[in-house]
């Protein structure tokens, strides 16, 4: 679904983009390209600077400099076009106190200029599972109907261009599985997809092409599969019978005494790195295997950048 | 991607502008009850009691010089009261960020937020002139004839536009619910209690007289009086131009206010 055309405008385009709010540097000069039908996954930890470029791209904030175009246009200069391209799931709910979903919808599709919504709303709450919930105000919804509603408003208008603020953020493991699902029927349809998330998991699944971005800067960026197997890392807890007092290892995240801990490629075996740092099954009394999250990767590029 | 009907002239704007009036209707109890208990009391204290004391020139019946003053504040009020409220609970809730978000333009929403909020300042002043005339018929056996029904709604339009753009701008500027609540009684309430709605600036002391001269409130409340009674204690040559003037600028700071402000949640 990916159009390769390059004399098409970028679905997205951020052109080294700065924030600043006071002396917080949120985003230092940020840029990339999202081609129409692409699903790009923005990956990053608290903080890095995600939702404070989705709040440039809507308008919510001002870049202190550099520029972002939507299909070609400019959502701060040429709102029209740039914003009706545009769908947007915010991090938080909104609440909209005094109406109910289809309300929430109605209006929404005509701020976007929607003459005849209808049968779009009824597809979308349809497609969502939220139908039978029409009539509900967004208080007496779940969590879950809350997302859905919030990703249902956002596409009501046919925008080329959703961006999805962490869409599954305190999202149970079977609605996570659904939305995930939704997303994918959305891209197979054509539209270009910009995804915040924390979880390597959900951008593996979905994403293109991922970037990850930390503390304001895009650290790598490339396709999906390709940037998984550089940096996926399982979490490896050695817990001694004795305490030692130091332990070398590149790996090595942190560990004191009897507890180690280390980050390792997904590939390695646990033996190869019981070799390695000089302990033999005898000296152990537990080793704890997880998966390691991105929050873990990041862990150990930050304790790299302390030491070089 | 398929190809959607779209008009981004009427279409958001009308939206905007139901999505505000059917809020006001969601609360229409209040919006209506309030007016008619306050109007009832006022009337009751100061026309009806209090009123058979105080005599004015010309022979008219306090009642009837009250009257078009209530009307005129319940109208302004509730005009500051709907945007107000209207842009304080969805800071609250979070869907103010959705207009920034979304094509509508500053004209657009200015307009949507001014209409709706013009239209419950008429109600609510419509309310509150049948109640008025009740309090009338009551006491005089009579109703009161309106003079000039065209220049009273003039009057009661500009004087709701240029409140309702006040309250755009004190809403945006409000960081929670106490500086919106102190504008409304600190400054506006003043302004309005010293434009004359309960007695004529020619009572004053020459001092505070020539300071009332300054206010635009004094204008727009004696030009509805002029509509209603025919009679106004202000030159009525410049009642027209200072209430045109009043809302122009009003509305005008107001759509700066929306350009510049900031449309992120509490
Ligand atoms: N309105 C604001 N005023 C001041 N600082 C802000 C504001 N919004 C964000 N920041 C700061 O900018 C930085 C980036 O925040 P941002 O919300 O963009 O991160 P994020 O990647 O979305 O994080 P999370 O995963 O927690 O949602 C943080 O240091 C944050 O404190
Ligand atoms: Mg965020």
């Amino acid at each position: 679904m990916i159009q390769n055309d390059p004399t098409a405008p970028s679905a997205l385009s951020i052109d080294n983009v700065i924030k600043s709010y006071g002396t917080t540097e949120a985003l230092k000069g940020v840029t990339f390209d999202i081609r129409p039908g692409e699903v790009f996954g923005l990956l990053g930890p608290n903080g890095a600077g995600k939702t404070s470029l989705i709040s440039i791209i809507v308008t919510l904030e001002q870049a202190t400099s550099g520029r972002v175009k939507v299909f070609g246009s400019d959502p701060a200069l040429q709102p029209r076009q740039a914003k009706t391209n545009v769908g947007w799931v915010p991090q938080e709910i909104i609440n909209h106190g005094y109406f109910n979903v289809e309300e929430i919808m109605e209006f929404h599709a005509g701020y976007y200029g929607v003459r005849d919504p209808k049968p779009r709303i009824k597809f979308l709450l349809d497609g969502l599972g939220l139908w039978e919930h029409r009539a509900k105000k967004v208080k007496q919804l779940s969590g879950g109907m809350k997302r859905r509603l919030m990703i249902a408003k956002a596409l009501v208008h046919s925008p080329g261009l959703l961006l999805l603020d962490e869409p599954t953020a305190g999202v149970d493991v079977e609605l996570r599985t659904r939305l995930w699902d939704f997303v994918s029927l959305l891209r197979s349809e054509g539209l270009t997809i910009l995804l915040t998330t924390h979880y390597l998991e959900e951008a593996e699944r979905l994403c293109d092409r991922v970037a990850i971005i930390h503390k304001g800067t895009l650290r790598e960026m490339g396709p999906t599969r390709q940037l998984v197997e550089k940096f996926s890392r399982k979490k490896i807890i050695i817990k001694l019978q004795s305490p030692v007092s130091t332990m070398q290892h590149a790996d090595l995240v942190s560990g004191a005494g009897t507890d180690w801990t280390f980050l390792v490629g997904m590939d390695k075996p646990l033996g190869a790195l019981l070799r390695e740092v000089n302990v033999s099954s005898d000296q152990l009394s537990d080793v704890q295997v997880a998966e390691g999250t991105l929050e873990d990767v990041f862990l150990k590029f930050t304790s790299n950048e302390v030491k070089a | 991607m398929k190809a959607i009907s779209r008009d981004l002239t009427w279409t958001p704007f009308l939206s905007l502008l139901r999505r505000e009036v059917a809020r006001f209707m969601k609360v229409i109890a209040q919006t209506v009850v309030t007016p008619i208990v306050n109007s009832t009391l006022y009337m009751m204290i100061f026309g009806v009691s209090l009123g058979q004391q105080i005599h004015l020139e010309g022979d008219i019946p306090y009642l009837a010089f009250l009257i078009p003053g209530l009307v005129m504040m319940a109208c302004l009020n509730n005009a500051f009261q709907n945007s107000s409220s209207s842009i304080i609970s969805s800071k609250f809730s979070g869907d103010l960020e959705d207009l920034r978000a979304s094509p509508l333009s500053l004209n657009q929403i200015i307009w949507a937020l001014n209409i709706a909020a013009l239209m419950r300042g008429l109600m609510v002043g419509a309310i509150t002139f049948l109640v008025g005339q009740a309090a009338y018929l009551f006491t005089f056996h009579e109703l009161l004839p309106v003079a000039h029904p065209f220049i009273l709604f003039v009057y009661l339009i500009l004087g709701a536009l240029a409140f309702a753009s006040i309250g755009i701008c004190v809403a945006f500027w409000a960081k929670n619910f106490d500086q919106m609540s102190a504008v409304g009684g600190f400054v506006l309430l003043p302004l309005i209690y010293l434009g004359g709605v309960f007695f004529s600036v020619d009572h004053l002391p020459p001092f505070w007289k020539t300071v009332s001269m300054y206010n635009p409130l004094l204008y727009m409340i004696n030009g509805v009086r002029f509509g209603i009674l025919g009679t106004s204690d202000v030159p009525t040559a410049w009642a027209l131009p200072v209430s045109i003037a009043a809302t122009i600028v009003t509305m005008a700071f107001a759509r700066r206010v929306i350009g510049r402000g900031n449309f992120q949640r509490w």
